[in-house]
């Protein structure tokens, strides 16, 4: 069951944002959308959460399909929003009370969400005088308030510190815990690995790479070695014509085309007697996949 | 249903706890009062004597001490009649002990009556009451010296009886001025208040709140409750204003000074009903029209100019209404009170002045309503796929295509 979305397309004035894409996330997870500025994640989320029509396709949560009164979901735009002038505590309630929560029920969860997200002292200020940072952790409560069971999060981490960071990080990890579909659209590659079990790639409204990110980066051959030791060796890779893509004090990360190449390098190594700390070989990061996919 | 009362209850309380919406209502209803109370505060400046001084000088008793009845003509002047001299007179004037002055004096064979003022700016003639009144009293003066007898003296007096008569068989009732002021009151609630629903849209686009609005509920919700609030707010303000400045008159303002200006026999309990209908009606067609024009920018400097349009459609449905009240028979007249865009300032008029029959408001409330849910068509679906549009405004081109779009 879950969320599936199957040949879905979007054409705004005769430009196709969204093109014949598909995806199914069957269990609660986080499932990671990628892609450049104007990819069309924003329409694919937008369609998704029933805000915009889709033209073609299908688009169902737990066999229905989607709208926005039959699916109980939570939404973090990438376009931060806040009533500037109006107390915390006022636009959370009036936000839990349209997602269908009665007063009590909104004022508890604010109350619980308030304290987790370290917040409290703000309730009864009006936005505007809050940092930005803690603008966005309200707009985060807004998003999850009302206990959805699909949240979608658009750029999570952008703008915050790394305390706030992490106390965003445990709160994903616990709404999957707690049997919550997740799908997040981020641009640091570095998050998506840590919390993304699926993946997909969009470029120009296309879906360009698709499926389990462990797969897909087995998939990938060995690209790079890491290697510490304890003198130069610019000379050696030279020789075997490979380029160094990044030195320091003697740590290298070397591009290799294939791991016979870093196999040659690492004899050689040991037949001049150098001393080895560390010998890696890596395989390409997402980022590294994401730059292949949708680079120019 | 209920999503709308959330979000119509959500901007009853947001709009009524602003400082600025609380202060400005509360200047407003100072003022009023204030307004009211000008004449008390005058007459607490100037004591009792509120009437301007005029002073009469008849040096060589011209009018052989007649001119004392002019003391209880009731000319709106407390009059002192004494002797004097041009340089006294503009000493006392200048001096403000009196605010005018008429010295009578013989030139030859004839009178010269001088009405002296300090400065002759704001007046054009010697004020007419004063010149009939001294002419009845010189002409009396000479008729009582010829003698003649009470039947001689009724046949050269005369006696005509002046009536008013109009052609149009249509009978009006209440003044102008009540009408203009109402029709002014009506124009600026709903200027105002239908205003404020583009203002406040586009603040939920600047602030980018938006999209997380439409991810709670659906456009037309947030449109209906939106306008719904406002026109609350706003008609409660209204309600205030009126009741306020009714209030004032009536305990402020002297009972015949209130009826020389306001007829308040026309006002009636139906007259309000009516005028309240056509204020949430007429707020209902603009406001819808200022939701579209605020969803279309993204930037608040862009909003005046994208609301022109809509501001140019009020300000013509007002003075269509206001210049045709002129006439109030005229065909153009009547058709401004069945033209939905000039109905809301016009209807209450035409009813105020017995012109109107109970078909010709059901007929304009008809025309009005069904002119509203075609603009509630249009605005809500050009609205819905606009919110989300942010960038430079957008051109007719552009929110053509927005309605086209699904």
């Amino acid at each position: 069951m879950g969320l599936i979305l199957k040949n879905v397309s979007k054409t705004y004035v005769g430009k196709k944002a969204v093109d014949n894409i598909s995806l199914e996330l069957k269990e609660p997870s986080v499932y990671g959308l990628l892609g450049t500025n104007g990819a069309g994640k924003t329409t694919t989320i937008r369609m998704l959460l029933g805000i915009i029509k889709k033209d073609e396709g299908e688009i169902t949560w737990n066999g229905k399909k989607v709208d926005r009164k039959s699916v109980n979901f939570g939404y973090l735009p990438e376009e931060r929003g806040v009533y500037p002038k109006t107390k915390i505590f006022d636009q959370l309630k009036y936000f839990a009370e349209l997602k269908g929560m009665n007063k009590i029920e909104a004022e508890e969860s604010i109350k619980k969400w308030a304290k987790v997200l370290k917040v409290e002292e703000y309730m009864q200020m009006p936005a505007e005088k809050l940092s930005k940072g803690n603008q966005q952790k309200i707009q985060f409560m807004t998003a999850i308030i009302h206990n959805p069971e699909l949240v979608v999060l658009d750029e999570p981490f952008s703008g915050l510190d790394p305390v706030n960071t992490e106390i965003l990080k445990n709160i994903i990890i616990d709404l999957v815990k707690n049997g919550k579909y997740v799908i997040m659209s981020a641009h640091q590659m570095a998050t998506i690995e840590e919390f993304c079990s699926d993946i997909l790639i969009l470029n120009k409204g296309k879906t360009v790479l698709q499926g389990n990110l462990k797969e897909i980066k087995e998939s990938y051959p060995a690209n790079r070695v890491e290697i510490d030791v304890n003198q130069n060796i610019d000379k050696i890779i030279k020789e075997f014509e490979l380029e160094i893509e990044n030195e320091k004090n003697n740590v290298y990360t070397i591009r290799i085309s294939n791991e016979e190449k870093a196999h040659k390098l690492l004899s050689k190594l040991v037949e001049e007697g150098i001393t080895i700390n560390k010998f890696e070989i890596k395989k390409p990061t997402l980022n590294d996949i994401f730059i292949e996919k949708v680079g120019e | 249903m209920k999503d709308i009362l959330t979000v119509m209850k959500f901007t009853i309380k947001d709009m009524t706890k602003r400082k600025s919406f609380l202060i400005s209502t509360l200047i407003i209803l100072i003022l009023i009062v204030i307004g009211f109370n000008v004449p008390n505060i005058l007459k607490a400046i100037k004591g009792d004597a509120t009437k301007d001084k005029l002073l009469i000088v008849d040096n060589e008793n011209i009018f052989e001490g007649n001119l004392e009845v002019l003391k209880n003509a009731d000319l709106g002047y407390e009059i002192e009649i004494r002797q004097s001299n041009y340089d006294e007179i503009k000493q006392k004037i200048n001096d403000e002990n009196i605010d005018s002055a008429i010295l009578i004096e013989r030139q030859d064979n004839n009178i010269k009556i001088r009405y002296i003022v300090k400065n002759t700016a704001m007046i054009e003639n010697v004020p007419e009451n004063i010149v009939s009144n001294i002419n009845a009293i010189y002409t009396n003066m000479q008729i009582s010296k010829l003698g003649l007898s009470l039947e001689q003296l009724q046949s050269i007096t005369p006696n005509f009886e002046f009536l008013l008569e109009q052609t149009d068989e249509e009978k009006v009732n209440g003044n102008i001025f009540a009408m203009m002021l109402m029709s002014l009151v009506l124009f600026y609630a709903i200027y105002f208040c239908a205003y404020q629903v583009s203002s406040s849209i586009t603040t939920e686009k600047t602030s980018k709140i938006m999209e997380t609005l439409v991810t709670s509920t659906s456009p037309t919700t947030i449109v209906l409750g939106k306008t719904l609030g406002i026109g609350i707010v706003g008609l409660l303000q209204m309600i205030l204003i009126v009741g306020t400045a009714l209030i004032s008159a009536k305990t402020f303002l002297d009972g015949e000074l209130l009826n020389s200006i306001l007829d308040m026999s026309s006002i009636t309990p139906y007259l309000g009903v009516v005028t309240v209908t056509y204020f949430i009606l007429g707020y209902f067609a603009y406001a819808l029209l200022y939701a579209l024009t605020g969803s279309t920018v993204s930037k608040p400097e862009d909003i005046q100019s994208a609301n022109t349009p809509v501001a140019l459609l009020t300000v013509i449905g007002f003075y269509l209404s206001y210049f045709t009240m002129m006439n109030p028979t005229s065909e153009l007249n009547i058709f401004a009170s069945l033209f939905p865009i000039s109905s809301p300032f016009c209807m209450p008029f035409r009813i105020m002045m017995g012109l109107a029959s109970t078909t010709d408001v059901i007929i304009s409330i008809l025309i009005l309503i069904v002119t509203i849910l075609v603009i509630a068509k249009i605005a809500i679906r050009i609205y819905s796929n606009a919110i989300l549009n942010y960038g430079t405004k957008m051109s007719l081109k552009d929110i053509l295509n927005m309605y086209k779009t699904k």
